[in-house]
């Protein structure tokens, strides 16, 4: 018993210490008038291409707003992680955080947990076009849970790379821009009309579908947008966030050396 | 309570490699406030980041209150009151905001975290400002609620780095009264660069320079070592650094 106690002990410790961070770093997200209109502007955007489908064209589904949301994250998600990091570099603050009894996973874990939170809460802010497809008829509750589940994944993944690259630099805006392309080539990589291209310049080695297969996001979010939640596609979004936030961990690290 | 080994610490490698810190030994017992002085680059700041865990040394040893900086980072860090140089602080945080975030940091709560932060505010003299957020501070203040952070948790070891840098010379003569009144049960060790700070409250002074320790010990004694009785620490620095035969001035 006495191990697993300690281990149960260890947890608490590390969620106490995590959680510390991750609710500094929300107050300071929530603090800043930018979330509120970063919140705004990508809701306007992602309800804007549903209102269309459905006023234009008499489309009652929520399939409009999960195809365009990987384009949208590109420049959004970056634009919540580039302060994460670069900033605490820039002020020095990183050193008054880093010489608190905390372990540098707890930091990391709890600055992720934070950003997630806000992305949560703003893609919580679509649940309003789910509550008027119900009203209107009978939609497809698994598939949007799935698409919904897509989505948070997908989030998950552009966060946790994007506060690697913010750990990288003193600088927000390359932090921003670093983050963009990466969040870019992941999507676009996957992207049939990039796919062909690619293809077509080396029909041997057909490198847009090995890129497709083996690198982009956009194929394991496709996935789970029609409503197929399968371990592969989990895998791949966990085990990138797990990389990109180890990498994080050791690049705090590496500040010592 | 501090003990430092043989310590080196270099930036870089090859030919633009930095020794900052140079083959440096010393300690600091309970009960002393120990003076750390140099010129401006002379490894001050970065001997201090070592003690408090933020940087490795390249080569050597240190420890606090019997944990080493490299294998036991994290029981240092709960031994220590570290306020780094320039007094690096959340601009956009709420004073005691910040002040419960690292008394929480520190693992206290409840009844204890209370009177913690009380005390602290109290001690360092930061209620005109416990309400408003850091980047309304003076930077008098700033300093000083740095300072509460460094001691909100009642540590054993304080590492202080430039301390007195942005207070009014009443301030200065506050901290000197404060620090006497700290140093009953702790081991203070404090960077400057301003010497009356260090002659009016070291028990013993650190002359460094160039990354290497030119002097350890009481002013007094170390001035009459040096053939200099009466001398002040001005003199004695300059003595000091001619006979070391680095008097080409600081900033390799």
């Amino acid at each position: 018993m006495a191990p697993a106690a300690d281990t149960g002990g260890r947890l608490r410790e590390f969620a106490a210490g995590a959680g510390l961070v991750a609710g500094r770093e929300l107050r300071a997200i929530f603090d800043s008038p930018i979330a509120y209109i970063y919140a705004g502007v990508f809701l306007v955007l992602s309800g804007t291409t549903f209102m269309n489908a459905f006023f234009l064209e008499g489309v009652v589904d929520i399939s409009p707003w999960f195809e365009v949301l990987p384009f949208l994250l590109i420049p959004f998600v970056p634009a919540i992680t580039m302060r994460s990091w670069s900033e605490e570099h820039a002020q020095g603050t990183v050193e008054l955080l880093l010489t608190l009894p905390l372990e540098p996973l707890q930091v990391v874990g709890g600055k992720y947990a934070a950003a997630l939170l806000y992305y949560l809460v703003v893609i919580a802010g679509s649940l309003p076009i789910v509550l008027m497809l119900v009203w209107l008829g009978e939609p497809d509750l698994g598939m949007i849970l799935a698409g919904y589940l897509g989505a948070v994944l997908l989030g998950a993944l552009f966060l946790a790379s994007g506060q690697f690259l913010s750990s990288l630099t003193h600088n927000q805006i390359v932090a921003f821009v670093l983050a963009a392309m990466v969040a870019f080539l992941l999507v676009f990589s996957g992207h049939p009309r990039v796919v062909e291209i690619l293809d077509g310049l080396a029909p041997s080695w057909q490198p847009g579908t090995w890129l497709a297969e083996s690198v982009s996001c956009l194929p394991h979010y496709q996935a789970f947008v029609s409503g197929l939640v399968g371990l592969d596609h989990l895998l791949y979004f966990v085990l990138l966030c797990a990389f990109f936030l180890w990498m994080t961990r050791i690049g705090l690290q590496r500040l010592k050396y | 309570m501090i003990a430092v080994e043989a310590v080196t610490r270099v930036f870089g490698s090859g030919a633009g490699a930095i020794t900052a810190v140079d083959d440096v030994s010393f300690g600091v017992e309970r009960g002393e406030v120990v003076g750390f002085v140099g010129p401006n680059g002379a490894g001050k700041s970065t001997m201090l980041k070592m003690l408090a865990t933020y940087l490795l040394p390249t080569s050597g040893s240190i420890s606090v209150d019997g944990y080493d900086v490299a294998e036991d980072p994290l029981e240092v860090r709960r031994r220590i009151g570290y306020l780094p140089g320039d007094t690096p602080l959340y601009a956009d945080m709420v004073v005691e905001d910040l002040l419960r975030f690292a008394a929480r940091a520190h693992g206290l709560r409840g009844d204890r975290l209370e009177e913690a932060v009380e005390g602290t505010v109290g001690l360092c003299g930061i209620e005109p400002v416990r309400s408003l957020r850091v980047r309304q501070c003076s930077t008098g203040f700033r300093q000083r609620v740095g300072l509460s952070i460094a001691l909100v948790h009642d540590p054993p070891v304080l590492l202080l780095d430039e301390p007195t840098h942005g207070f009014d010379p009443l301030q200065v003569m506050a901290f000197r009264q404060q620090l006497a009144g700290l140093k009953q049960d702790r081991a203070i060790l404090f960077s400057t660069h301003i010497i009356p700070d260090v002659e009016a409250v070291s028990d013993r002074v650190l002359i460094i320079h160039q990354g290497r320790l030119l002097g350890d010990g009481p002013l007094a004694a170390q001035a009459e070592a040096a053939g200099l009785p009466g001398a002040g620490l001005e003199e004695l620095f300059a003595h000091l650094v001619s006979a070391s035969g680095d008097d080409h001035g600081p900033g390799r």
